[in-house]
């Protein structure tokens, strides 16, 4: 009997081992495209006619471009299911896999402590305001001069979670260790188990009695621009937002403009609207902290994340189901 | 309810003597929310300053009730309602000189007669230098010295014991915001976000030479040095998935290390992925260290400094970071503050802060209400809430 065949988009930068060992069970091929045309040029080819399962990563966005109803038109028939190495999976258009019979999952749980952590080092970073100070001693200016205004301790802050999935959920505990009392709003409220006694407030209630305000839902249609002008009227003056979801949730012009106007003091920013763009207005402010794009940028994470979607592909092989079908999917 | 007892002695200048007896310890007071709520027991934790005899704080002079003196020496920033209220019980001076000799001169001018209490700001170092024997007997009436801030390397408690002066810090109020910034610092190291995030201010996003961090669960923390600070960061890195080991000059109860493991000096260079320096500056910590113990570290430390420059030696630890034996550092302090090697500024891969440890706007102002507390305490009392450590044997056993 043939093997299957298995489709990898993008690169295996640590899981070589695992990926290697599912020779065994399929064959393991990559395409030659280097751009978009030319990928869609090598489907209509026929090249990936064999193909029941691809592996892609947030990069291979550089050789097929977004997983849209173009690209999935074009996709082979047989190409069954996409593991989508992230958490975040804002690159493939669901519905649009959905309605041509392609399953997609992604990566959860894997990122939730990296994410959550860039996200503590970003909240700190911003409250207490030592992105200013780090400058000035580079710059050879010890504190600055003059020195820039004291920083904020978390204890007994506010934090205000948009959206508490596994990384949420993992970033209020290492919150609370830091004093911080969390609330929350999320699609839907959850147990106390699971939420750990965090209090559930409304989307208006989180933004005009937070004190940080954390952004950790998913990018979806719903969800693009979620905090823009209006939102930032409504909040704290003095607020500390910290973004480590993508950025595109957050409307980074009118982020600038609130910090400028002083209604947001600081913000701590690992994801923007455009990467690798980041809006001129935050660069060239020193009391933000800026991170380009690392949450999950660390060997044993990735290394971790590999090896999970590995196994997403090697279920789809043996068993044809996905480990970890992204939520939209979780009843096709 | 304090009673006064006046003794009337009629001394060839009609002076009288205001003599308060020892009272009940008053309750802190004043802080914000958080500090409030917390379950350590501030009281119990530290030497209370014996008052086994009642001891003149005030003299009357002609007639008119003259307050005893208390002298600040630098600035309050944040709590100057609480400072002014001290004027109901006491007649603040403060120092007008900007450098040593001045203050010498200025004592020696009759400014500081018959200051009995002193607060002392961190930042009046450049007016006092080391707070040392020559300094203490040009204000000999001295009895108690307020030092605003955690750490007190600049004073010399043998000195201030041998002329009969009492020494208090600020123990726990520091403690939140310097494990803050030792944890930041120590995520910023190990994660490597030093060099991108200087790449994405040039334009380059993450930049060519972006290397892939580490996650800190499951990695070992050394503290170096398990007092307040020592004992949050070890907490704090515990929520991070940490496995926290401890060297201190004794071994804790289980309770007060949370369950982290009491290894020997060497044991904690020698097993620790990241090192965290916790510990005070004295004679006996100065470069603790250094060439050697980088040598006995493993492949790849991260180093974390909270505490003070110079009990790391700085040339030795860019040795080791050119070296690659230390893989990065999160440092807050240095040797010879407000320079700065520069091996360590030409570094990407360290994470650089400019002693900001304790500077909120919160915990600089409960610092502040802390030591005007003890200087009230002291002219009201004759007492200090916390004796620093080499002192206890001055309190109460």
């Amino acid at each position: 009997m043939t093997k299957p065949t298995v489709l990898l988009l993008g690169e295996i930068d640590h899981a070589h081992k695992e990926w290697n060992a599912l020779s065994s069970i399929a064959e393991l091929i990559e395409p030659k495209a280097r751009s978009r045309e030319e990928f869609i040029q090598e489907c209509k080819s026929g090249a990936f006619d064999k193909v029941s399962v691809a592996y892609r990563t947030f990069q291979s966005v550089a050789i097929t471009g977004l997983i849209d109803e173009e690209l999935v038109a074009v996709l082979p028939e047989g190409l069954k299911f996409i593991a989508h190495n992230g958490a975040g999976y804002d690159q493939i258009d669901v519905h649009a896999c959905t309605k041509h019979d392609i399953r997609v999952s992604n990566v959860p749980t894997a990122v939730d402590d990296a994410t959550a952590d860039v996200n503590m080092f970003l909240i700190l970073g911003a409250l207490r305001g030592f992105n200013t100070s780090m400058i000035a001693l580079r710059n050879g200016h010890w504190k600055g001069s003059p020195p820039p205004p004291l920083g904020h301790d978390p204890q007994g802050k506010v934090l205000g979670i948009l959206g508490m999935g596994g990384i949420g959920r993992n970033l209020m505990k290492k919150a609370a260790a830091f004093g911080m009392t969390t609330q929350y709003y999320n699609r839907s409220p959850l147990s106390e188990e699971l939420s750990g006694g965090a209090k559930y407030v409304t989307f208006d209630e989180l933004l005009a009695t937070s004190d940080v305000l954390s952004l950790n839902l998913p990018l979806n249609k719903q969800t693009r621009h979620i905090i823009s002008t209006k939102e930032f009227e409504k909040m704290k003056k003095g607020v500390v937002i910290v973004n480590t979801a993508r950025g595109a949730v957050m409307d980074e012009d009118a982020l600038v403009k609130a910090l400028d106007k002083g209604t947001v003091w600081s913000c701590g920013l690992d994801v923007f609207e455009e990467e690798p763009k980041v809006h001129p207005g935050l660069v060239a402010n020193p009391n933000v902290m800026l991170v380009p794009h690392m949450g999950t940028w660390t060997v044993e994470t990735q290394t971790k994340m590999e090896i999970w979607c590995i196994e997403n592909v090697r279920s789809a092989v043996e068993k044809g189901v996905l480990k970890s079908p992204v939520g939209e999917q979780k009843d096709f | 309810m304090i009673h006064k007892e006046m003794f009337l002695s009629v001394l060839r200048t009609s002076e009288v003597l205001f003599v308060f007896p020892k009272a009940s310890p008053k309750s802190l007071c004043h802080f914000p929310k958080h500090i409030k709520t917390r379950t350590r027991s501030y009281h119990s934790s530290r030497p209370q300053s014996t008052n086994t005899k009642p001891v003149a704080t005030g003299i009357r002079k002609m007639g008119s009730i003259q307050k005893p003196k208390v002298l600040l020496i630098g600035s309050i920033t944040h709590a100057k309602e609480e400072w002014d209220a001290l004027k109901d019980v006491a007649d603040p001076i403060v120092v007008k000189s900007t450098n040593r000799s001045d203050f010498l001169a200025e004592a020696k001018s009759g400014a500081f007669d018959g200051v009995v209490t002193a607060f002392r700001s961190f930042t009046s170092m450049s007016i006092t230098g080391q707070f040392d024997s020559e300094i203490l007997s040009s204000i000999p009436t001295l009895r108690f010295l307020c030092q605003n801030g955690a750490g007190y390397d600049p004073i010399n408690i043998s000195d201030c014991t041998s002329a009969g002066v009492q020494v208090c810090n600020v123990p726990i109020i520091a403690d939140d915001a310097t494990s803050d910034t030792a944890i930041f610092l120590m995520l910023g190291a190990l994660r490597m976000f030093n060099p991108c995030m200087a790449t994405l201010r040039t334009g380059e996003f993450k930049g060519p030479a972006f290397k892939l961090g580490h996650d800190p669960r499951g990695k070992v923390l050394g503290i170096l040095g398990m007092g307040g600070i020592g004992r949050e960061v070890a907490r704090k890195a515990g929520v991070f998935g940490m496995k926290v080991q401890y060297y201190n000059r004794k071994k804790l109860s289980e309770e007060m290390s949370g369950g982290a493991t009491y290894v020997g000096f060497d044991e904690l260079l020698g097993t620790s992925d990241v090192l965290s320096l916790n510990l005070p500056l004295n004679a006996n910590t100065r470069h603790i260290i250094s060439t050697a113990e980088f040598a006995k570290m493993k492949q790849d430390v991260v180093i974390v400094n909270t505490a003070r420059g110079p009990v790391m030696d700085e040339a030795a630890l860019v040795e080791s970071l050119e070296s690659g034996k230390v893989r990065s550092a999160g440092l807050d302090v240095y040797e010879e503050e407000p320079k700065i090697h520069p091996g360590l500024i030409k570094n990407p891969n360290v994470i650089l802060l400019p002693h900001v440890g304790t500077l909120t706007y919160e915990t600089q102002k409960a610092m502040e209400v802390f030591t005007i507390e003890n200087v009230r305490r002291a002219v009201e009392e004759g007492r200090l809430n916390g004796l620093v450590p080499e002192q206890a044997h001055l309190a109460k056993s």
